[in-house]
């Protein structure tokens, strides 16, 4: 299992736009990806989980990924994240 | 009449087409064969990935990216893992494909409504109506197809789901009207991109309106005319074609360069009052914020908005903003707008009384708040702070003293804000006029507020009828005063720009060009105009205008004068 603590910087924060683009991207991974915010898990692979987790701007958020590919999987998030999902 | 937001502009004449909302039915079954329900839910969602797939492709090339997108988030959300094995362990348990489906949306919606942000809760209407179409596909019922709807209707709903809006024929569609929705709801944003008319939130509009009533849309005002006369239905037409022509004029100026025919470059901003209007800025290309009042936090309710809440709407205009300048104009609120809360007393004249920076140096506690969350916010994007109605440069030296004692604190105990932050002052007293070489040397610009200029100048009030023929900005006396203000902040070396109605007046264009302002800003849906009126003019010819101008002696000539050139 690897993770990494990161703060989302993007002004929309994981809303529709950016959630579509992480899930996206991380379903290509076999292994699991979990958000966790304010100490609550979320599925990352789950676009509806991660609106309903409503995880904005500012806040800190760490990424744990576990099983086939984690470290490919965990370093796709940390650049998709920190790159503002491209917006 | 009704009436509604106007949402989308423009006006539109037409018939009623009501769109009702489709009722769908099933029986919930308990003992179902899963394998059979499993089959039949694959299918559904076969035939609406392929209905959809079609549909995005066709607003992408008709409507836009943007568009394109809602209806590719439905698709992304019914891709879910999660959603999907939701549903298919409700199928493995022997419930029908119909029940398995709506029990998981119905979770979602529940989930996205609950949450306290208004993105989210627009999520809840998408799930909605994935809902409803996968299970019209389910049950075989038919679905109101909006695209075969005649030419020439007004299409009236209780609520417009983005799949609906999505499917309209914008050739056949004249306007939008509908019970349920806000500025910021899918059908608008849609409406907008499609240049269809649109009034939402109209109370009873399926019930008051009937299936082939003629109607007139009013997509500025929000009015609808139910029953209109014959003089009533040809005025809309006439006006609904100089609106349209004009907005092909003016939409040539999208993407262009805010420059004089001459290639001298100013910026272009737009006014705003509350973060939101920033996105509208956007929409006619602003290029900034040259005002952003910040009156609406502290109205309508029974106590002063904390830090953290002006922070939050503060940072919200800045990250819409992106980097672009944004102009904060601290809280100007005085004896003619009862607050009751701030405990201010009636006054005898309150334009010259207890108000903008004068009650905030008195009240220093409301004043320190709005400071903190400006310089907390700073650190999101290109904030300025503007202080209004100041008379001299003691009270900016008060300002600024309050500013660095915070960023003193800040610094000390690593809380980020933006070292470069520029204080402004606003210029709308003759003190401030006459003070401007002293106040240049302190201020790092200046913003021209036409309006307060005006009446301050001729010592008249606006709202006095015997008075008000005084009111003008053509006058002699308020034109010199905005050349000096401009020609010291020059000198300074300082910007200026100007956040009045002046900023957008195709008569004061050629003389603010001459005198050499730096920044117009005006309200969104002026800044187009305000551009293509900024490249009608050369120096030498605004120059030429303003000499002739500015050597005559009456408000009276100078008007006349300024007809005759802008029409020339």
């Amino acid at each position: 299992m690897v993770s990494k603590k990161l703060t989302l910087t993007n002004a929309q924060g994981f809303h529709m736009r950016p959630a579509m683009t992480f899930t996206n991207e991380m379903v290509k991974y076999p292994c699991s990806v979990t958000i966790i915010s304010n100490g609550t898990e979320t599925d990352g692979k789950s676009l509806m989980n991660i609106i309903a987790a409503c995880i904005k701007c500012g806040m800190e958020i760490e990424v744990r990924c576990d099983g086939e590919k984690e470290e490919e999987a965990l370093a796709a998030a940390v650049k998709l994240i920190e790159s503002g999902f491209g917006e | 009449m009704l009436k509604g937001i106007g949402v989308s502009k423009g006006y539109g004449i037409g018939r009623v087409v009501i769109a009702n909302e489709t009722q769908i039915s099933y029986v919930s079954k308990k003992d179902c064969n899963p394998e059979k329900e499993h089959e039949r839910f694959i299918s559904a969602l076969d035939a609406f990935f392929k209905r959809n797939q079609e549909l995005a492709k066709k607003l992408s090339e008709t409507v836009g990216e943007k568009e394109a997108e809602i209806i590719n988030g439905h698709i992304m959300m019914m891709r879910d893992p999660y959603m999907s094995s939701e549903i298919e362990k409700n199928i493995a348990d022997g419930i029908c494909a119909e029940d398995a489906f709506a029990r998981v949306c119905d979770t979602f919606i529940a989930m996205f409504s609950s949450v306290d942000d208004e993105m989210t809760k627009q999520r809840a209407v998408d799930v909605k109506d994935i809902k409803t179409e996968i299970l019209g596909i389910l049950t075989g019922t038919e679905i109101l197809d909006l695209s075969r709807i005649e030419k020439g209707s007004v299409l009236v709903a209780k609520e417009l789901t983005p799949s609906m809006t999505a499917c309209i024929n914008k050739d056949n569609v004249v306007a939008l009207v509908t019970e349920i929705g806000s500025k910021t709801s899918h059908a608008a944003i849609l409406a907008r991109a499609m240049e269809i008319p649109a009034v939402l939130s109209v109370v009873g509009a399926t019930d008051e309106l009937k299936n082939g009533d003629v109607i007139v849309v009013n997509g500025i005002t929000g009015e609808i005319i139910t029953s209109p006369t014959n003089e009533q239905t040809a005025f809309y037409l006439q006006k609904r074609l100089e609106y349209i022509s004009e907005r092909k004029a003016l939409s040539r100026f999208i993407g262009l360069e805010s420059k004089t025919s001459d290639g001298i470059k100013v910026d272009l901003y737009g006014n705003i009052g509350t973060p939101e209007d920033a996105e509208r800025v956007l929409e006619y290309d602003g290029e900034g914020i040259g005002l952003f009042r910040t009156e609406f936090l502290f109205m309508d309710r029974t106590s002063a908005p904390g830090e953290n809440e002006q922070f939050e709407a503060y940072k919200k205009a800045l990250l819409i903003m992106k980097g672009k300048q944004v102009i904060i104009r601290t809280l100007d609120i005085g004896g003619d707008k009862d607050i009751p809360y701030m405990g201010m007393k009636k006054e005898e004249n309150p334009f010259l009384g207890f108000r903008a920076i004068r009650y905030c140096l008195k009240n220093k506690d409301i004043f320190t708040t709005q400071l903190r969350a400006l310089i907390r916010a700073s650190n999101y994007g290109n904030l300025s702070i503007m202080i209004p109605l100041i008379t001299g440069v003691d009270e900016l030296r008060e300002a600024k003293g309050m500013i660095k004692d915070i960023m003193d604190e800040f610094r000390a105990n690593d809380i980020p804000f933006d070292e470069n932050l520029k204080i402004g002052v606003m210029i709308e007293t003759p003190a401030a006029v006459i003070m401007a070489d002293v106040l240049a040397k302190e201020a790092d610009f200046f913003s021209i507020g036409t309006n307060d200029l005006t009446g301050y100048t001729l010592a008249v009030d606006r709202g006095n009828a015997d008075v008000e023929y005084l009111y003008s900005s053509y006058s002699p006396s308020v034109l010199r005063s905005i050349k000096h203000v401009i020609t010291e902040a020059k000198k300074a070396g300082i910007p200026v720009g100007m956040c009045g109605e002046g900023a957008a007046d195709p008569m004061l264009i050629p003389l603010l060009i001459s005198f050499g302002l730096d920044e117009f800003s005006v309200s969104a849906t002026s800044i187009l105009s305000t551009r293509k009126e900024l490249s009608r003019w050369s120096k030498s010819e605004a120059d030429e205008a303003a000499e002739r101008v500015m050597s005559l002696d009456t408000e009276r000539k100078i008007s006349q004068e300024l007809c005759k050139i802008t029409s020339e």
